[in-house]
């Protein structure tokens, strides 16, 4: 019923194409919109924004990037947080060395310096497919690992070997830092995240991203209708790293305020491709509703037994958290191995027929 | 709809917390690490604090008069698991315990804002101990520099360093790499040769690369500064390629019973520096025994509860008692808020015979602290394995203060620097 | 630097001929053991087109589960007969309960369900077992102890008596696995499979037994990883990483070939070794072994996008 479409008609080839052909969805985007820029940060405390809030939003966004290589262009990454630690380490060297830099300025920056990684790591992936490829990205995780580890003036060669996000402010407020209010960065974070999505879903809807799609279903195929496989494919790397590591700069200087090098190893690739793969693998929605509940879910599992007065030590919920990710994983991909964006996919085709379903 | 359903379920969940955790008692959380590879070494260490709790409530009910409440937030090491149990935690509790250097780094800057106390003690960052600038932070009773210099104060005993070749085999964490800045300043005073061998994380249980290094480069000395796994993979390393034992030393928490009982009689001789020491004739022992062990308190055993590792837990959590009893003694109530413990736990003084009184005798060097002295410096004894337990090797050694303290002044104020706008405690005046 | 790149290591290795041998045998038993868990791989890969990322906790569980067996007072090698059956149940409920809904899905979803049963087994393993390190019962199975030392040139050389077991248990395995799969009709049943599953379906191979039978062999080879890795470091979930050092392997030998999956573990073995040794530690600041190995297989996989051993890619539109 409240998806009927009734009463809505298109005249033109345009207005089927429009982002939102049906009213309904605009709708409801305002009104998540409006919830997430008015609502919660009004509600939300300090625990709800710095362990649900920020995260959620800068996993999905790297889960977006990772999903413009994976789901969209279909070549297979195991490396996304290496290039999210590119893009954290890029912008804590121009913090650093230019302090007058505006911070956002900074973190939009320095996810051109991990597009330029990725673009080399990329390369291979003219020769090699499938999981040959992935594994190839591994080559990438391990070495820039390594690398934040043992190149001292990426880090400033402080003794710790750790970056350490400087207070850093933006016409008088901080925005990063111990400084840093969480509300402020949520609204940084938010703005970023909001204008990488609007940029991604308008290059994939648009002539890049249709080549993409071409190259992902069959690259011969493709390369035989005319799409310069290298151009397809190397772009499609560059976009996904920049957006990955403008994640990882918002990773680190907007959420977690320092960061090591191992923070950045194979754990985190893992946890957005999970991200990218339960949300759904070609589809930007989809990258949200992957991070709600990836990050959600062991905040909820951790809050439960307290919650519930069971007496369960700290160490077996943890445990039972991380079988539990492991069985939802298994789960979700035999229930629906396109991910939860088919699922709402699927309940927004029901809704719109309902309730005549023939 | 899912999402504005999960999303309110997330913000319903929030809510719920920020109601439910309200628990009676002082609310003192310990980021906690029983899983992943460093659970090993931490399982230990946990459970001596958490029996600690579980005495002072059992026996005195509480501190004070007002019960303790211990909980544990699980981190499995991980800095991101920890600063979110730093999140969930600092709202209703009196300190943080981050158990875990990269943890105490991030949490570091946050706590000025926060207001809360930081205890990291034998860990956490060395320039801590400057009080005046890291107001919130405590790594009593020993710093990262203060045990390097002990350790070569040690070897110094054994002979001139000059013209001799020291491995430093480290994990290549922050917590490892913590006393290379003083360790590279010794060698160039005293003259030996520092060779740093870094150990990944991914290697910690195979090390024949750095042991191979180790057989070529041929060092007098061998210091570990490791955790978790890496110990373990250190010693049957060395114990394979023949290093002399005796020429091998570790930090405090390199010295873990379990890891020396893997290679046995093989181990003689191997040392680890340490300001907390087993003393299973104390008294506290048999209140453990009576008020934890017998009613099914503890999730520790008999062996464990013997072990080095044990013992410092309870120490631990002596240094948390004893900064919530002076900051009760001085606010004049025993509702202390993270303000009155700071006050606490800057004005311990753990005499012998405060020892004495809390039946811990030997089993942690008399200390002291002040607001401008965050650490107390207290010493360490040189402990020995002699093939089943370790034991002590020498008296009680003081860290070379003369060396350390302007390093320390010079890193506190790098820091506070780099993280401007930093406020410093002006008012100690020490 | 030309001189530190190119002279200097090999002069170093003229110079302490010993001490290279030294390092070729390190590599070598390290090489063995990613040589295994690579077997692991390549056994499910070549029957079911699974890439089982779960290969690296299978052997942690298996080790665990001998070691945790035996602490119960159970003798060592009813222990080991018992952990192989617990390894067939394993092998039976991923078939069961994971694999078979998932029949005919895309590659990638079912390397993604594997990572999902590795984390599944990371904590279930780590709520039975506990999370500390345990020693591998090494003396109980009769696995000698001590060493050999060898003087080759006047210099040093220590073989480990459990290193030399551990390669010659790992070469009798590797022969055991040709002849299964070359000799016998349960071995020609998953070859077959792998060449075409629709082929072997008609004429009357049973995809489950198969299964069933690959993910146990994998247990197996599992179990013989463990106590040989557990008896150099300890048994803990820290052993886990080790599997990612199969992938590399993977990628030289090429994912369906038992020879290359054992001449690549060898060679990343002992070339990562010296490559740490000679110019890594010295030019490089150490632990180059993290990523080596990857970025070998990177370069040779350039040359050849199948692996030095991998069947040819033949393409069609």
């Amino acid at each position: 019923m409240l998806y009927r479409t009734a009463g809505q008609f298109k005249t033109s080839y345009k207005a089927d194409m429009a982002l939102f052909p049906v009213r309904q969805d605009a709708v409801l985007l305002a009104v998540i919109l409006a919830l997430v820029w008015g609502v919660f940060p009004l509600l939300a405390s300090e625990f709800a924004f710095q362990t649900l809030l920020i995260p959620i939003l800068i996993y999905a966004l790297a889960a977006l990037g990772l999903n413009i290589l994976t789901g969209y262009a279909g070549q297979l990454s195991l490396g996304t947080g290496a290039f999210m630690g590119v893009g954290a380490y890029a912008c804590y060297k121009m913090v650093t060395l230019f302090p007058w830099m505006n911070p956002v300025v900074a973190i939009l920056l320095s996810g051109l310096f991990s597009a330029g990684v990725g673009v080399m790591f990329g390369i291979p992936s003219l020769r090699i497919k499938g999981f040959y490829l992935a594994i190839a990205t591994l080559a990438a995780q391990f070495f820039l690992v390594w690398l934040f580890e043992k190149w001292g003036w990426l880090y400033n060669d402080n003794a710790s070997g750790a970056i350490q996000v400087p207070n850093l402010d933006m016409f008088g407020i901080y925005v990063a830092g111990p400084q840093a209010s969480s509300l402020v960065q949520y609204y940084v974070v938010l703005a970023v995240v909001t204008l990488m999505t609007l940029l991604c879903i308008n290059l994939t809807r648009g002539n890049l991203g249709r080549t993409w799609k071409a190259t992902r279903d069959m690259d011969i195929a493709a390369e035989l209708i005319g799409i310069n496989l290298l151009r397809s494919k190397l772009m499609a790397f560059a976009v996904s790293s920049y957006v990955v590591g403008v994640a990882g700069a918002l990773f680190v200087f907007m959420w977690r305020g320092a960061a090591e090098p191992n923070l950045f190893d194979i754990p985190l690739s893992f946890r957005v491709l999970f991200i990218a793969i339960i949300g759904g693998l070609g589809s930007i929605l989809g990258n949200y509703l992957g991070a709600i509940l990836i990050v959600g879910l062991p905040v909820v599992l951790n809050t439960l037994p307290q919650a519930l007065g069971l007496p369960i030590s700290s160490a077996t919920v943890e445990h039972l958290n991380v079988m539990i990710v492991g069985a939802l994983i298994v789960f979700f991909l035999i229930i629906e191995p396109h991910g939860l964006a088919r699922l709402w996919a699927l309940i927004r085709e029901k809704l719109i027929i309902w309730p005549f379903p023939h | 709809m899912i999402t504005l359903k999960r999303l309110g379920t997330a913000v319903a969940m929030t809510a719920l917390l920020a109601t439910g955790a309200l628990a009676e008692g002082l609310y003192a959380p310990n980021l906690a690490y029983r899983t992943g590879p460093f659970a090993a070494t931490g399982i230990p260490l946990m459970n001596g604090q958490k029996d600690y709790m579980e005495l002072l409530n059992a026996r005195d009910g509480g501190i004070g008069g007002i019960l303790i409440d211990f909980d544990e937030c699980e981190t499995g090491y991980s800095t991101e698991k920890g600063v979110e149990c730093y999140e969930k935690t600092k709202g209703q509790a009196i300190v943080t315990q981050p158990w875990s250097t990269g943890i105490t780094l991030q949490v570091l800057p946050k706590t000025n804002v926060d207001q809360i106390p930081i205890l990291a003690p034998g860990y956490g960052f060395s320039p801590m101990a400057d009080g005046k600038v890291f107001q919130w932070a405590f790594n009593i009773p020993l710093s990262y520099w203060d045990g390097a210099s002990i350790l070569l104060k040690y070897l110094e005993e054994q002979g001139d360093l000059s013209g001799k070749k020291i491995a430093f085999l480290h994990l290549d964490h922050p917590f490892g790499k913590e006393p290379l800045p003083f360790m590279e300043q010794e060698a160039e005073k005293k003259g030996f040769e520092l060779l740093p061998i870094p150990v990944g994380l991914k290697e910690m249980q195979n090390q024949s690369a750095q042991w191979l290094q180790i057989r070529r480069e041929r060092p007098d000395y061998v210091i570990m500064w490791g955790w978790g796994a890496m110990n373990a993979g250190a010693i049957t390393e060395a114990v394979k390629t023949k290093f002399p034992m005796e020429n091998m030393l570790g930090v405090w928490w390199a010295g873990h019973d379990a890891d020396l009982k893997l290679v046995g009689e093989d181990g003689r001789g191997y040392k680890s520096v340490s300001w907390s020491f087993p003393n299973p004739d104390a008294p506290i022992m048999a209140d453990l025994k009576t008020h934890v062990v017998d009613p099914g308190k503890t999730q520790s055993d008999a062996e464990e509860m013997s072990g080095v590792f044990y013992s410092r837990g309870l120490v631990i959590s002596m240094i948390l008692g004893e900064g919530i009893r002076v900051a009760q003694e001085h606010a004049g109530t025993p509702e202390i808020t993270p303000a009155d413990l700071r006050w606490g736990l800057e004005n311990l003084d753990i005499t012998e015979a405060r020892l004495e009184e809390l039946g811990m005798t030997g089993m942690v060097p008399p200390f002291k602290t002040s607001c401008a002295n965050h650490t107390g410096h207290s010493g360490g004894w040189i402990l020995e394995w002699d093939g089943a337990k370790f034991v002590k090797a020498t008296n009680l050694i003081m860290p070379d203060a003369e060396a350390i303290a302007p390093l320390e002044a010079q890193a506190a104020k790098d820091y506070a620097e780099a993280n401007a706008p930093w406020p410093a405690n002006d008012a100690c005046q020490m | 630097m030309l001189n530190d790149i190119f002279i200097k290591p090999f002069a170093d290795m003229a110079a302490a001929p010993d001490f290279l041998l030294q390092v070729l045998w390190e590599g070598l038993v390290s090489g063995i053991l990613y040589a295994l868990i690579a077997l692991g791989f390549v056994l499910i890969y070549r029957s079911s087109r699974i890439f089982n990322f779960a290969q690296g906790i299978m052997v942690v569980f298996a080790a665990l589960t001998l070691v945790g067996l035996h602490a119960l007072g159970i003798p060592a090698w009813i222990s080991v007969a018992l952990t192989l059956a617990v390894m067939f149940a394993l092998a039976v409920t991923i078939e069961r309960v994971v694999l078979r809904p998932l029949v005919g899905q895309p590659d990638i979803i079912l390397f993604m369900a594997t990572i999902g049963i590795t984390l599944f087994l990371i904590g279930g393993g780590e709520i039975i077992f506990g999370g500390e390190n345990k020693v591998m019962i090494t003396e109980e199975l009769g696995i000698p102890t001590g060493s050999v030392l060898l003087e080759p040139w006047g210099g040093l050389l220590i073989l480990e008596q459990k290193d030399i077991t551990a390669v010659l248990v790992a070469a009798a395995l590797v022969v055991a696995l040709l002849v299964f799969l070359n000799r016998t009709r349960m071995g020609r049943a998953i070859r077959a499979l792998g060449d075409d599953h629709q082929a072997a379906l008609s004429v009357g191979i049973s995809l489950q037994t198969v299964w069933v039978l690959v993910w146990f062999i994998a247990g197996i080879i599992a179990l013989v990883t463990g106590i040989a890795w557990g008896a150099r470091a300890g048994v803990s979930f820290a052993l886990e990483v080790i599997a990612y050092k199969a992938l590399p392997v993977l990628m030289l030998g090429g994912l369906e070939s038992i020879t290359g999956a054992i001449i690549g573990g060898l060679m990343i073995g002992m070339l990562e070794k010296l490559f740490e040794i000679y110019w890594g530690q010295p030019l490089l600041g150490g632990n180059t072994e993290t990523w080596f190995a990857f970025v070998l297989a990177l370069v040779v996989l350039l040359f050849r996008p199948q692996g030095l051993f991998g069947e040819r890619i033949i393409e069609r539109v």
